[in-house]
This record gives C-alpha cells, structure tokens and sequence, in this order.
C-alpha cells in the first residue's frame, strides 16, 4: 500500500514536470515560428511550392450535416490544387477555436480560414496570425468583424440579404402577412434572417420564437397555437429546415394552406418542395464557403491576388425550389449541397 | 344512536394519528391537489385572455403538448418518489427512437437492418430495457449519487445518437420509418388520429350537457355523502322533496334551452337555484342526521380577520375594475394594456380574497355549524356580487354569460352548503357504507362529467361546421397518456411495488431493514422511465418520420419540473404519479397559452418561468394550510 502512495506522488510530479515542460516548449515553438513566419511571407514569392502549403480551416463545425459539404468542399480544393488541408471543428466552443488557431500559427500554417462565431474570443488570436504574416480569411460567420482582422475577405451568406432574398420570394407569392419562426432564441443569425424578410416583404411581418428543434412536437403545437391566434397569416418562413417542416404540419393540421419557406437543407425539406408543399428553402451554398477559401488563400499566396475588393463574398442566398429540388437531391446524396 | 357515534369519536381521538379526516382535508392533503387547481386557474387565465384557445382546437394543442411530455412526467414522478433522478430520460427518447428507425430500415444505400417492425420493436423496448437496468444498476453498485451516473449515460446516449446516425446515414437525421416493413399496422397503434370535423353528431349538446350537470351533481351529493353522517331510518319525506326539486331542476334547465331573453334566462336559473337548495335540503333530509347543536353566533378574532382580509381585497379587485379604464387598449406598463393591468387587478385580487375568506369558514367550521353557515352565506353573496359585477363591466359574451353564470353556480354551492351544514349533523367518525355511497357517486360522477367533456372535444356539430369552425385533431397519444397515467397512479397507490417505492424513497435503509428490496426497486424504476422513453420515442418516430439526432436532449429537466409542479418532491418518498401528469397539462397550458395569446415570444420565459413558480408556491401553501388543521 505504501509502495503505491510513493509512486502515485513519483508519477504525479512526473506529470507535472512534463506539463510544465510541454507548456514552456510550446510558447518557445510559438515565439519560433511566428518569426520564421514573418521572414518567409517577407522574403519573395518563389520560395512556396503547391505541394508544401498547408491550410488551416478552423471553424465551429459540429461536423453535422452543414459543416461535412463545408468540408467535403474544402477538401475538394485542396486537392484540385494538391496543397495540404488541416480541417479542425470545434463543436461550437470557442476556447478550443483559439487554441487551435494559435497551434496553426505555432505550426506555420500557410493560410488560415476560420468562422467567426464569438468575434470577441476570436477577433485577437486571428489579428496575431496576421500581425505573423499568416493570410487569413473568414467564412461562414464574420462578415462584420473581418475589416477589423485584416482578413483577406469573407466567404459566407450574410443572413439579411438571405432574408430579403426570402422575403422577395413571399411577396411573389402574394402572401398579406409572414410568421416567422425561429427556433433558437437570441440567436443574431437567426433574428436577422426575419429582419431581412421584414425589410423586403411588402406585407406584415410576425416574429416569434417557437421552440427549440429537439422538442419538435411542442415547436408544432406552438406554431400550431400562433397560427389558429391570428387567422390572417399566410405565410411561414421557418429560420431552419426543421422548423420550415413543423410549420408545414401545424398548417395542415388546422386546414390552413400557406406559402412555407425555410432555410437550409435536410432530405426531408427537399422531399416537401418536390412534393409542392414547402415552396422553397434558402441554400447558402456551404461548398463553396468551405473551396473558395482554400482556393483564394493559395492565389494569394503564390500569385499575390484577392478577390473581392475588400467585400465580402457572398455564396448564397441560392434557392431550392420545386423546378431545381430533383437536381438538388442528386447533389445532396453526392455530399456537395 | 348517539351513544355509537360518541364512543367511535372517542375511539378515534384516543389515538391522534388514527383520527377521523374529514372529506375536504382528505383531498387537501393529497399532493397533486395543489396542481389541479393550479392548472384550472391557469386555463381560466388563458381562457379570458385568448379567444382561441378556449374552443376545441386550443384543448388539442394543450392534449398534443401535453401527451409526449406527460408520460415521461408520470414515469419520472415515479422514479424521484423513490429518490432518484435520470438525466439521460430526454435523450433516451430520441435515441430509442432512431433505434428503432435504424432496426427498420431498409439495408439499402442508406443502410439499417431492414427488420420487421414486428420484431425491431420488442428489439428496441429491450434495448430500453437494458439502458434503465445499466442506470439502475450503475447507481447501486458505485453508490454514486444518480445525478451523476445518469449525467454519464446522458451523455453517452447523445454522442452516440450523432455518431451513430452519422455513421450508419451520413446525416444527423435519421428517418422515413414509414418506407419500413410493417409500418400500416404499427402507426395505428402509435399515431393513429381523429378529426373532429370529420365525425358528427347531431345531439352531441344534449349528451355534453346532460354529462356536465348530471356529473357535477353527482359529485355534490358525493360530497354530501362523505360529510354528514347518516340518519338510523331514512325520512321518506325528505325524498319526496328531493324528488320534486329535481323535477323542478329539469324544468328549469328546459326553461333556460328554450327560452332566449335575459327574462327567460333569469326565470330558468331562478327555478334551477331554487330547486338546487330545496333539493340539496331534501336529499339532507332523507338522509342525513338532523344537527344536535347549532350554538350562536360566535367570531372570534381570527375569523374575523379571515374574513375583514377577505373582504378587503375583494373590495379592492372591485374598485380597480370600476376606475380603471375598460375601453382603454393602450400600452400601461412593457405589454400590458391597461385593459390587461385591470383585468389581472381584478382577478388576482378577489380571488386572493375569496381565498381568505375559504380559510376563514374552515376557521369558523372548528366553533359551531350556526357561525359556520354564517360564513358560507357572506361568502355566497359575495361570489354572486363579484358575478353581477363581471357581467356589468365586461363587453364580451365569454364573460357576460360563461364567467357570469359559473360564478352563480359557485354561489349558489356555498349557499347551499350554509342551509345543509347549519341542518345536518356533520361526520366526525369513518362509516364504510356511507364512505362507499360516496365513492361510487364520486366515481360516477366524474365519468359523466369526463364522457360529457369528452363528447364535446371529440364530435362537431353540423351547426359549427357551417360556421366554419377550424379542424381539430386528437391523437392515439393522448390515450397513451392517459393510460400511462392510470396505470402508474394504481401502481404507486394499490400494489406493493408502489409501497416499497415510497419506502424507498423516503429512507432507504429503514425500508432494507424491514426487508424491502431497495436496489431491485430502484433498478425497476429506472427501466419504467426507460421504458417510457421508448413508448415517447416511438411515438415521435410515427408522428414526425424523421429524427434528428438532438430529439430530446435536455428536456430531462421539463420532465423533473413537470413532476415538481404537480406535487413530487425533489427529496423523495412524497409525491404522486397523477400529479406529474397534472404538472403536465399545466406545463402545456402555459406554453400553449402564450402563443394563442398572441404575446410576444421574447417574454415567454418570463410568462413560463412566473406560471410555474406559482403553480409551485401555491401547491406549498395549499399542503401546508392542510397539513396544519390535519
């Protein structure tokens, strides 16, 4: 017994000492790299062949069905261009979104692309990669903060041109008055999806918060309950594709026959808008948010470009409607929509 | 006579916990009370405030939110009665329902096992089974407390909803259960629906109101039943009035159909009032013991100032709704209008009074039948003033008619019972035969009343239909609730199973000790919750196709707040399986209530959160105003 206390304290300070030594090596590498790093973007061009530049994509992927086409689309570019791809997702905690974007900057990664959920957590960690000399672009999440980064652009789908684009398709339509679902509550993206239908659509606009997606029963009875509250409603835009589809059943449980649009994409919206019933779904097109970055990062760095003109670039809003719905589900099956 | 009935007074006294419960403390002590009436007070809120939400449609929406939650309700009310938690109850739902989806599924390109529901359905309730043993049988043999094994399991349950999903689909939905072999059979057993407009029936009226009267009086002479004690020789004169003031009552009913003036209206509840009193009289008088003592007028000081309080705040509620603007819509104070800030006003108050005034005829009741009666008139004329009051500031027929003649109809019981307590000897001793009477009318009672409400929810009439009346539907759920319900309230009440559940659950080494089998009881309750969580899973999986993989994750805690509020304790050894599903309905009347209010949604948990801590605190105080007079 006695034997083992003695050796579990040896190991403990084992531990520690290595800990201790990890850390302290570590912040070396970093101070390291960060200066060869400078030195290589500052020395010319034709120092940097294809196939030794490795790309960091450091996003908040929960690797769900989004984040696998941002992936798939990356992965795709980089081997189209036969560069290295690092693809990191960090299930939406920005903590370990830092560390891995200072271990890229620690590893001298040649480029970095990363979403910006939490700009506040994120803003700096990205700013030092460039100060590095690292080009950097944003995707997906970061339209506001990128200038502020000195990032090379943004790839992504700013949500209120996403919304107006929707509420364009609704006036279309000929709808009087829009509910609009969101099924997470002080979610900006998801706010701003409905503020963009409201600055476009020509009717009314309704914004409510109807329960989150893993309690889909209730999110349906509560659209359900806001629908037979208000019988001028015609219109439903759902802030995602499971609650475009809880919407659609809470409307035909009360015989009621709306426009229903959605944004996103599941096998099952798509069956809806062949179907008829669900008229369209906005698509940002994640593919591209996740090829275009790797792509502009490796003309950046052997040819110098930037696309864009300091704007951003904007992959959606792109519509799955019931004309291009068959197509669409071939593509989703491919893993590319 | 006499003599009998004071040696079993003495009998009973001579031991405190032996005691005689009169019927009304018998009701209040039990623990889902608090709820019941909590959930009725919410729904009225909500009937006032939403025109929707008091039609067929609104009692669909509630019965929907309620069935998934309530069943889960009941089955975690169960589980902390015998002192444990389970955390992994939300995910376990969602993951036994991409279970089966995947057992059933086809092994195309999309993979699955490609069974037969037949057989993936057993699969999946054992591998329920198997997740509630592994809980159970974790906490048993690390003594660890549940909250964090079942943490653990959460867990594991989730990650392995997503990775296997994403394995088996690619996708982090897994769905079309419906291409499955099997499925035609199987979704009538778990999503099979009715809809209302298609189904109807001409004199639906008829059979909902003879339920709803019928029902109700049963219930009355149940009361009276259980309260007073019974006469050696019945009076047959007393039944002969009876007889006749029943007959009076139909008359009065039929008066109140086929007349349409207020004239007529007022002449029908006239003769229906009257008839109550002489009939209620009478069926005392048949029946009952005349009172020995009826003493004299006696207000002590505790009574007086139930009822000073009482009154007060009554006054107040009154003033408020005569000052405040009633046409006024403007905004008072955030989202309130001052038309809703007089409305609350009134309600809260003289409800809060009436309340007091409740306490003090029990206060009264412990002097003498004279002073008790008393009370119980003050109380009458004032239900029946705030009545006439609703319905000479309120512009809508919901309140002019509905609110104005159930009120009358509560002033009328409290009068009622004023005559028959100041003429009838009370019962202080336990009468089998008279206990039995009363409980076959109770029981008949409220199946009238229930059939009455059900006719009415289930049929549509050719009447509202050309009004256009909006579809209703009502899903094989609600059974399952309903059931799921019935059964773990017989389990908990009637076996012994339900026993050791609270013998467990209030000290569980006393229960070893006298031979209960702990760790076997607890392992069982946690495969009942996880049993329940499969039959949930199912049900969504029939109802919604496709699941996503984040179906059910942390509603765990809607499921334990659910069981709080309706009466369980988050201790152990206390609580009820009925009242978890009441902490259902009330959960759903308020999530239901919001949207069909049409407020805004960025308050809902404000609204939610403030329902639920009153629900909650004035369970407490109903159980301790009970406990206290036991």
């Amino acid at each position: 017994m006695k034997k083992f206390k003695w050796l579990a304290i040896v190991m403990a300070f084992g531990l520690l000492a290595s800990a201790c030594g990890d850390s302290g090596s570590s912040n070396d590498n970093a101070a390291d790299t960060s200066t060869t790093a400078a030195a290589t973007t500052a020395a010319p061009v034709d120092q940097t062949q294809g196939g030794d530049l490795t790309f960091y994509m450091i996003t908040h992927s929960d690797d769900g069905p989004f984040w696998s086409v941002v992936k798939r689309g990356a992965e795709a570019a980089a081997s189209n261009l036969g560069v290295k791809l690092v693809w990191q997702g960090s299930n939406n905690d920005p903590e370990k979104q830092v560390q891995d974007i200072e271990a890229a900057v620690s590893a001298g990664a040649s480029g970095i692309a990363a979403s910006l959920p939490s700009p506040d957590a994120l803003v700096p960690p990205l700013q030092a990669a460039v100060a590095a000399g690292i080009p950097v672009i944003t995707l997906n999440s970061g339209v506001n903060d990128y200038e502020t980064i000195g990032a090379l652009t943004h790839v992504g789908q700013t949500e209120i041109i996403a919304g107006e684009g929707a509420g364009k398709r609704f006036n279309d339509a000929g709808a009087k008055v829009l509910l609009c679902g969101t099924q997470e509550q002080s979610n900006v993206g998801l706010e701003e999806r409905c503020k963009g239908a409201e600055n476009t659509f020509n009717g009314k606009v309704i914004t409510q918060f109807m329960g989150g997606d893993a309690d889909q029963a209730s999110q349906q009875a509560t659209i359900n309950a806001t629908l037979a509250a208000d019988p001028s409603i015609d219109a439903f835009l759902g802030t995602g594709p499971v609650i475009a589809m809880s919407g659609l059943r809470a409307a035909q449980d009360l015989g009621r026959t709306l426009a229903i649009g959605g944004f996103d994409i599941t096998p099952e919206i798509i069956d809806a808008i062949e179907a008829g019933d669900v008229s369209f779904t906005v698509d940002q097109q994640q593919y591209l948010q996740g090829y275009m970055p790797v792509l502009l990062l490796y003309l950046n760095v052997t040819n110098q470009n930037t696309l864009g003109g300091g704007l951003p670039i904007l992959t959606g809003p792109g519509f799955v409607t019931p004309d291009n719905a068959a197509a669409v589900k071939a593509l989703v099956a491919a893993g590319t929509r | 006579m006499s003599d009998e009935n004071s040696t079993a007074v003495a009998d009973a006294t001579s031991d405190e916990r032996l005691a005689y419960r009169g019927v009304f403390q018998r009701l209040l002590v039990r623990p889902e009370i608090g709820a019941i009436i909590g959930a009725i007070a919410i729904w009225i809120f909500f009937w006032a405030v939403s025109v929707p939400f008091g039609t067929a449609g609104g009692a669909s929406n509630i019965l929907d939110l309620s069935a998934t939650l309530g069943i889960m309700a009941v089955a975690v009310s169960m589980l902390m009665i015998g002192g444990e938690f389970d955390l992994s109850s939300g995910a376990a739902t969602g993951a036994l329902g991409i279970a089966t989806i995947l057992l059933v599924k086809d092994t195309g390109a999309l993979g699955g096992a490609g069974l037969n529901m037949s057989i993936a359905i057993p699969l999946s309730l054992a591998l329920a089974l198997f997740i509630g043993w592994f809980n159970g049988t974790m906490v048993e043999r690390t003594s660890l407390p549940s909250f964090i094994v079942t943490l653990g399991t959460f867990f594991i349950l989730k990650g392995a909803k997503l990775g296997i999903s994403k394995l088996v689909v690619d996708q982090i939905q897994v769905g079309r259960i419906d291409e499955g072999a099997g499925y035609s059979f199987w979704r009538k057993i778990f999503a099979s629906e009715w809809q209302r407009n298609d189904h109807q029936f001409g004199s639906r009226d008829f059979f909902y109101t003879l339920g709803i009267v019928g029902g109700f009086a049963l219930l009355v002479l149940a009361v009276h039943e259980y309260n007073y004690a019974r006469r050696k020789v019945l009076n047959n004169a007393g039944a002969a009035l009876t007889a006749v003031a029943f007959a009076g009552g139909i008359a009065g009913i039929v008066i109140l159909h086929a007349t349409d003036n207020t004239g007529g209206n007022y002449l029908g509840g006239i003769v229906i009032a009257v008839s109550t009193l002489v009939g209620l009289f009478g069926f005392g008088w048949w029946r009952f013991e005349p009172v020995a003592q009826r003493g004299n007028l006696h207000i002590d000081q505790q009574v007086s100032k139930s009822f000073g309080l009482g009154l007060g705040l009554v006054a107040l509620g009154a003033i408020s709704a005569v000052t405040l603007d009633s046409a006024s819509s403007s905004d008072f104070f955030l989202l309130i209008t001052e038309q809703g800030l007089r409305a609350m006003l009134f309600v809260g108050l003289t409800s809060a009074g009436i309340t007091f005034m409740i306490i003090g005829v029990r206060q009264a009741s412990t002097t003498n039948p004279l002073t008790k009666s008393t009370g119980l008139a003050v109380l009458a004329t004032t239900i029946a003033a705030i009545a006439f009051l609703v319905r000479s500031e309120s512009a809508s027929p919901k309140f002019r008619g509905a609110a104005f003649s159930l009120l009358l109809v509560g002033a009328l019981l409290a009068l009622s019972w004023a005559v028959t307590s100041s003429c009838f000897e009370e019962r202080r001793f336990a009468h089998t035969a008279a206990d039995n009477t009363g409980r076959l009318l109770a029981l008949v009672g409220s199946l009238m009343v229930l059939g009455g409400a059900v006719v009415r929810l289930l049929f549509t009439t050719a009447a509202e239909i050309e009004r256009g009346i909006s579809p209703a539907k009502f899903s094989v759920r609600i059974v399952w609730f309903l059931s799921v319900a019935g059964v773990a309230t017989w389990v908990l009440g009637r076996t012994k199973f339900g026993s050791w559940t609270f013998a467990v659950g209030g000290n569980k080494d006393a229960a070893r000790q006298v031979g209960v089998p702990a760790a076997r009881t607890k392992t069982q309750l946690f495969m009942i919750v996880s049993s329940a969580a499969w039959l949930v899973g199912l049900l969504l999986a029939f109802r919604l196709n496709t699941l996503q993989s984040g179906t059910g994750d942390g509603l765990e805690f809607e499921y334990i707040i659910a069981a709080v509020v309706g009466g369980t304790m988050l201790t152990g050894g206390y609580g009820s399986a009925f009242g978890g599903a009441i902490g259902a309905v009330i959960m759903a009347i308020s999530k239901a209530g919001i949207p069909f209010s049409g407020w805004n949604s960025d308050w809902r948990f404000v609204f939610l959160g403030g329902i639920l801590l009153l629900a909650v605190i004035a369970n407490n105080f109903i159980r301790d105003k009970a406990e206290a007079s036991r």
